[in-house]
């Protein structure tokens, strides 16, 4: 052991186990080989949009060679009653949305549950449905709040006086699409029991929380679950709490009295892990003559299914960005027959910013102010809806430094006019913004025996590199190099931690880590190293004792659109963001975390929508051959960089989260300088060739 | 389902007369992913990759005879000087990946209106070879496509070669789609100067149930080349007739809306590749020696 004074946080050190990721050493969830004889569970979809399951004929497919069980309504084990209604699986004949799981088949091998589950015979009683989201739809009705406790609506001033004194007006309504997050490995759970104690590896962004949910539905004490998520192959949100894979599994491991492994086909995730609700939203704004804004209203229609209750919060950031006299927004939701919507990368944030941060362009262009100045005049001196102070706030450098890096200062505003041979050519630009989150966790550190030493948090990660830089932030606390440290993750027994989710991993681990290091140092310098110390710490006081200032990072897009004349092909050959997100632990996973939501945002701009057919309540283009998301060839020069931010009263490292934020504002980058470029406002993402091409100058 | 496997094309012809369902697989680029889509379940699949005859491609009179098995990226790496349009075409396949694995042969098969190669083919005057134990016999690429995913070879046939002969004039593809790369068509066109023999040859994919040619087009701008002896004067090609040219191979789609594009937008979007192909082509052949 030699202290150093030089610090791990701020260098870009590789990916720990990015050696063991490419040569296939590193074992994900359902790759545990030392199980042996493992079953597997191949899961039944409806067929119907509403109804119920009359009955499962199972007979023909129990009698096949290697169907080990064949799991129904009718036999499936009881759970207890979860938080999650989703969880419920099997429980009862209702069935609520197309391709909501009806039955189940286990067996000796994939193939054989495969096929004994599409030859089940399954009897419905089908009804009428209803699964197309609408402006005026009768069941639109105000949730008690939205995700995760936001107050539903909010007002402030006189809205309406405000917008019918206002010298400039926007009103305007966006729509985004369904859109649904699909990493690249699906959903995969293995259960085993031992006696009444149940071990679930699986791919998920928070082992602890999915220990108490299985706990809980199983009826066991949580010491009893023991959930393992040491390798993850992405998330997106779609990951964020236990999933139905996982109760089947459990479930049906305790029945065939094997170890059970269920992976979902991309065409389930498309249904049974959540997705992005389609949102409708209409923006009012009221600005003088000089685009000082005096009126915001910013009103969203989303859907939920009816299982589970999801209400995005759509217009939540729009309560803390701009600066106005008066400000309304809220949240209406309806009911559907549809798969139930949730997390996906910013909820909330990410097609709320599209709706805001279009309506600002427009304002701009109708107050012929800069969109880079009138987002600058705009800005609060305090977060508009508590009053209180922010930790840090550098929107205004984020732009002014994105508008250098770009070269915004010679932009020509009038749009539709520069041509490069038959291509339309404009820019744009966007705010973004997402919460700097903090959970409560806990974490032990330990002198090793041998030297080094060994920290444990049951963290996740889930392709981010928080392995890595928990590595790096431990290693300061214990004033050691990054070689000297171990850092164990994605293990339930390791107590109670934050999800990686909200982008609150890094500061809420990073704070345990700091935590449990320093204390271990100053235990160490008291004793002596004698290397058999352990410290445990739990940040739940310290956390519980962050109040007094509003807590948000901060950034801005810029994008390059060239739009060609005759066709309406879209290309964005630059994007660039800049960000003020606090301390950065590790420049090199920062940027790939910055860029990769960026990326998800350009998707969300030209490519991904969930077409919904109306006439059977599913979507039909639930896989990546009809889902398109952005290839390679659609990224040309993209870029993150980041202001120099100093918080001390964000969290003790200083740091904010940055999985989120970069898909933030991405697509009203895109959608204001395709306007730019063309003269043509597509409201409606994703920006089709066929939405341009009636506008596009002759 | 049973996996035959011959080694030879007299074994894959056997086979294939013994087992009339079976489905010749290649790459599997398509056929693999129907049958993981549940779309289809053959009786038996029919591996012709060992089967030499069909991944080798060589000059047979003056003509290439491409094997059905050829992969896309051999064609644009060693083909690309005799089967230009064709390379082009290949070089919007899929990924990398798929390009390594896909053959024309797998393409024809399918014979989707979205194919790639199929509007080069079209327009190259491409001849496809059929074989069964009973025989060869080749069937023009204009009456091979019969209807959606329905092609000319009968149950007992294989798709064994094309046969195309190197153009005497430029050739050109354009395919649109709604992203980059590793993406199928909204619309597609190929195209074809014949100056040896005056005539015009087009393919337009993605528009209609088949593969088509749009024969109005073409006799139009080879009847108004001819007339203004552009063929000998290599004078410049009016805008005007590009346009009329661009105009007249959209009234020969019949496309349908779907979640790729709407039936508007790929007529229209038919109507400007014409018309850029044709000026790209005839600049081409204006700068062209000895062709």
């Amino acid at each position: 052991m030699t202290a150093i004074t030089t610090r791990a946080v701020g260098s870009s050190p590789t990916r720990i186990e990015g050696t063991a990721k490419v040569t296939g050493a590193a074992r994900y969830s359902t790759e545990q080989d030392h199980l042996g004889d493992v079953a597997y569970l191949w899961p039944v979809p409806a067929t119907i949009a509403k109804g119920r399951v009359e009955a499962v004929d199972s007979d023909a497919v129990a009698g096949l060679p290697g169907v080990l069980a064949v799991l129904t309504p009718d036999n499936a084990p009881r759970l207890e009653t979860p938080d999650d209604a989703e969880l419920a699986v099997l429980q009862d004949h209702e069935v609520s949305y197309r391709g909501q799981f009806v039955a189940a088949v286990v067996a000796t091998s994939l193939e054989t549950a495969r096929e004994a589950a599409a030859s089940l015979h399954i009897t419905y009683a089908e009804v009428p449905h209803d699964s197309e989201l609408t402006e005026n739809h009768p069941k639109l009705s105000k949730p008690e709040k939205v995700n995760p406790a936001f107050p539903t609506d909010t007002e402030d001033g006189d809205v309406d006086a405000a917008l019918a004194a206002a010298a400039v007006t926007v009103d305007a309504t966006y729509r985004t699409p369904p859109v649904h997050n699909n990493p690249m490995e699906p959903h995969a759970s293995l259960a085993v029991w031992l006696g009444h104690e149940l071990t679930l590896y699986d791919s998920l962004q928070g082992a602890f929380a999915a220990q108490q949910a299985l706990a809980k539905l199983f009826a066991l004490p949580p010491a009893s679950v023991h959930v393992i998520n040491e390798h993850v192959g992405g998330g997106f949100g779609s990951k964020g709490t236990v999933r139905l894979g996982a109760v089947l599994a459990a479930m049906a491991a305790r029945e065939v009295g094997r170890p059970v492994k269920v992976v979902l086909g991309r065409q389930h995730m498309f249904t049974v892990v959540g997705y992005r609700t389609p949102t409708i939203q209409r923006v009012r704004l009221g600005a003088d003559a000089d685009g000082q804004l005096t009126a915001i209203e910013h009103a969203a229609i989303e859907q939920t299914s009816t299982v589970l209750e999801f209400a995005e919060q759509t217009t939540v950031a729009t309560r803390i960005m701009y600066a106005a006299g008066s400000r309304r927004t809220s949240h209406r939701l309806a009911a559907l027959d549809v798969p139930t919507p949730r997390w996906m990368r910013a909820p909330g944030e990410c097609p709320g910013m599209f709706a805001l941060e279009s309506a600002m362009d427009e304002l701009a262009v109708a107050t012929g102010v800069d969109p880079v100045e009138i987002r600058i005049r705009n800005e609060p001196d305090v977060e508009p809806e508590s009053g209180k102070p922010f930790s840090s706030r550098n929107l205004v450098a984020c732009l002014r430094e994105g508008a250098e890096r770009f070269g915004w200062a010679a932009r020509d505003p009038r749009p539709g006019v520069r041509r490069d041979g038959r291509w339309l050519v404009g820019t744009g630009v966007a705010a973004s913004t997402y919460p700097s989150y903090v959970g409560p966790s806990t974490a032990s550190a330990a002198a090793e025996p041998g030297g080094g030493f060994v920290v444990r948090i049951s963290a996740a990660d889930i392709g981010t590199g928080a392995r890595t830089v928990l590595t790096q932030i431990a290693a300061d606390a214990l004033r050691v190099r990054v070689e000297e440290v171990r850092v164990e993750i994605g293990d339930s027994s390791f107590g109670q931690a934050a999800l990686a989710g909200g982008s609150m991993g890094t500061a809420s681990w990073g704070w345990a880590v700091t935590r449990a290091g320093e204390r271990l140092r100053a235990a160490l310098d008291e004793h002596g190293g004698d290397g058999r110390l352990e410290v445990h710490v739990d940040t739940a006081e310290e956390v519980k004792a962050r109040t007094g200032f509003a807590y948000h990072a901060f950034g801005a897009q810029y994008a390059e659109a060239r739009v060609d004349l005759d066709t309406g092909e879209v290309r964005v050959p630059r994007l660039l963001g800049v960000f003020g997100v606090g301390r950065i632990v590790n420049p090199r996973t920062a940027r790939s975390q910055l860029i990769g939501g960026m990326t998800m945002g350009l998707s969300m701009a030209l490519h991904e929508e969930g077409v919904l057919d109306p006439a059977f309540g599913d979507y039909v283009n639930h896989d990546f051959a009809g889902y398109h998301v952005a290839a390679a060839a659609d990224v040309a020069d993209i870029d993150a960089v980041w202001v120099d931010e100093q918080d001390e009263h964000v969290n003790p490292l200083g740091v904010k989260g940055i999985g989120e934020i970069g898909i933030v504002g991405t697509a009203a980058a895109v959608a204001n300088a395709v306007f730019h470029a063309t003269g043509v406002r597509v409201r409606d993402l994703p920006i089709r060739l066929d939405k341009l091409l009636g506008g596009l100058p002759g | 389902m049973d996996f035959l496997q011959p080694s030879t094309m007299a074994e894959a012809l056997a086979a294939k007369a013994e087992h009339p369902g079976a489905v010749p697989i290649a790459g599997g680029t398509d056929v693999m992913v129907e049958m993981n889509f549940d779309k289809h379940r053959p009786p038996a699949l029919l591996d012709v990759t060992r089967v030499s005859e069909l991944t080798e491609w060589g000059m047979d009179d003056g003509r290439v005879r491409l094997g059905a098995g050829v992969s896309y990226t051999r064609i644009i790496d060693e083909l690309g000087d005799r089967l230009p349009g064709l390379a082009m075409a290949s070089r919007t396949v899929g990924s990398p990946q798929i390009r390594n694995r896909g053959t024309v042969g797998g393409n024809l098969g399918a014979a989707s209106p979205a194919g790639d190669a199929h509007p080069a083919l079209l327009a190259a005057d491409a001849e496809i070879e059929l074989q069964s134990t009973a025989g060869t016999r080749v069937v023009k690429a204009h009456e091979f496509y019969l209807g959606v995913k329905r092609n000319a070879a009968r149950r007992d046939e294989l798709i064994t070669a094309i046969v195309l002969t190197p153009p005497s004039g430029p050739q050109q593809f354009c395919k649109i789609g709604t992203r980059n790369a590793m993406v199928i068509s909204v619309a597609a066109f190929g195209l074809a100067l014949h100056p040896d023999r005056r005539v015009v040859r087009t393919g337009i994919g993605s528009v209609a149930p088949t593969p088509r040619r749009a024969y109005a087009a073409e006799e139009f701008l080879a009847a108004e080349l001819e007339s203004a002896g552009l063929w000998e004067s290599r004078a410049e090609l009016p805008t005007a007739l590009a346009r009329e040219f661009g105009e007249k191979v959209k009234a020969a789609g019949a496309p349908i809306d779907d979640v790729r594009g709407t039936a508007a937008y790929r007529l229209h979007s038919l109507a400007v590749m014409a018309r850029r192909a044709v000026t790209w082509a005839w600049t081409d052949y204006r700068t062209a020696r000895g062709t």
